[in-house]
């Protein structure tokens, strides 16, 4: 039932799901991650890539007894989109057995995220992933976490790199992405980092995961859309050019010397780590409603 | 055949005997970015759809 067009190797369902299985193990091995014993904070947004993550790490957990899980889901506070994720969210986690936490950025921030971006809503995206990483460290720190692992996909990745490169931003190009937690903010790790999005969305529907999902209406705004639409058009017509993407980002951190050192102060508001007088989200919401949260 | 569109809108190209991947490409869609059924059944982009098949496209959609 599928192509898998990397390798030419043709993949009926059951092997597709034993091969996605198969691959995110032996990429949280490769990273070491998450420790044993370990508290891991799920990103659960109630999209196809953290439901499928909450349906592998639950199985993980199950056979190896030696993972906590607790999903925790941000609710940014998009109108018309963010209700129905939640709704499947609430229901994945419930459907698992594993306890759910949800906060939202006007508890957490003072602002809805359609608040933050009136007038800039050419910046939502980038805005909202500030925030986002921002609730998602201060629910797990309140949750007991000691990890967080999220779905990002190996589309998400090279989205990623293709950004870098399209913004200039040389410090996140020759930053190891593989580094383990940089000073106060919790360690992440990315399971499905390898894996295509075409294979994460397919194991949803071979697992009978998720039904079709309403679709972020900031999406139009952001660079990711152009970078995704590049490197899918490149991905066709070149198989594998997601993978090499992201294969030569890391082998070029990894090649300049020292690579770039992580933040080393701490935000003056919060306490989180920052490379400047306030980290970048306590910089976005300065002057707004924010109600800052101390970790120490 | 009937092609279903992620947009819920119904084409019907007249061809018959043809791969999945060249329905995708008279429809300007990347393979990349669709899940297809054929009579309700996930196929790969080579497999050939016949000129009486129910083609659908689903589009699998961004952020997770």
């Amino acid at each position: 039932m599928y192509l898998q067009r990397a390798t030419g190797r043709h993949l009926c369902a059951g092997h597709l799901a034993e091969e996605v299985e198969g691959r995110v193990r032996e990429t949280m091995a490769a990273d070491g991650m998450p420790p044993r014993g370990s508290r891991v904070a799920v990103a659960l947004s109630g999209g196809k890539d953290s439901t499928v993550l909450l349906s592998l790490l639950h199985g993980i957990a199950r056979e190896s007894g030696g993972l906590d899980l607790v999903a925790i889901t941000v609710d940014e506070g998009i109108a018309g989109y963010r209700e129905e994720t939640l709704r499947a969210a609430t229901a994945t986690a419930a459907r698992f057995g594993v306890p759910h936490r949800t906060g939202s950025f006007a508890d957490l921030f003072g602002e809805t995220l359609d608040r933050v971006v009136e007038g800039q809503e050419h910046r939502a995206c980038s805005l909202c992933g500030v925030l986002r990483r921002k609730a998602l460290t201060i629910l797990a720190r309140d949750e007991g976490a000691d990890c967080i692992a999220t779905g990002h996909n190996l589309d998400d990745e090279a989205q990623s790199v293709l950004m870098n490169w399209l913004r200039g931003d040389q410090d996140r190009l020759l930053r190891d992405p593989l580094q383990p937690g940089q000073g106060g903010f919790l360690p992440r790790f990315k399971p499905l980092r390898e894996i295509p999005e075409k294979e994460v969305a397919l194991y949803g529907v071979i697992a009978g995961l998720f039904s079709p999902m309403p679709e972020c209406p900031y999406r139009h705004t952001a660079l990711r859309g152009e970078a995704r639409a590049m490197l899918n058009a490149m991905e066709q017509r070149f198989p594998g050019t997601l993978e090499r993407v992201v294969q030569g980002q890391r082998t070029l951190a990894r090649g300049a010397a020292g690579g770039i050192p992580a933040p080393v102060g701490s935000c003056a508001r919060c306490g989180d780590p920052a490379s400047d007088h306030l980290c970048q989200a306590c910089r976005l919401l300065d002057g707004r409603s924010f109600r800052p949260v101390r970790h120490r | 055949m009937r092609v279903e569109l992620p947009d819920g809108s119904v084409r019907t190209l007249d061809a018959d005997g043809i791969p999945v991947e060249e329905v995708l490409a008279r429809l300007g869609v990347n393979p990349v970015e669709v899940i297809v059924t054929r009579n309700g059944s996930l196929v790969p982009e080579d497999a050939v759809a016949a000129g009486d098949d129910e083609i659908r496209l689903v589009r699998i959609s961004h952020g997770g």
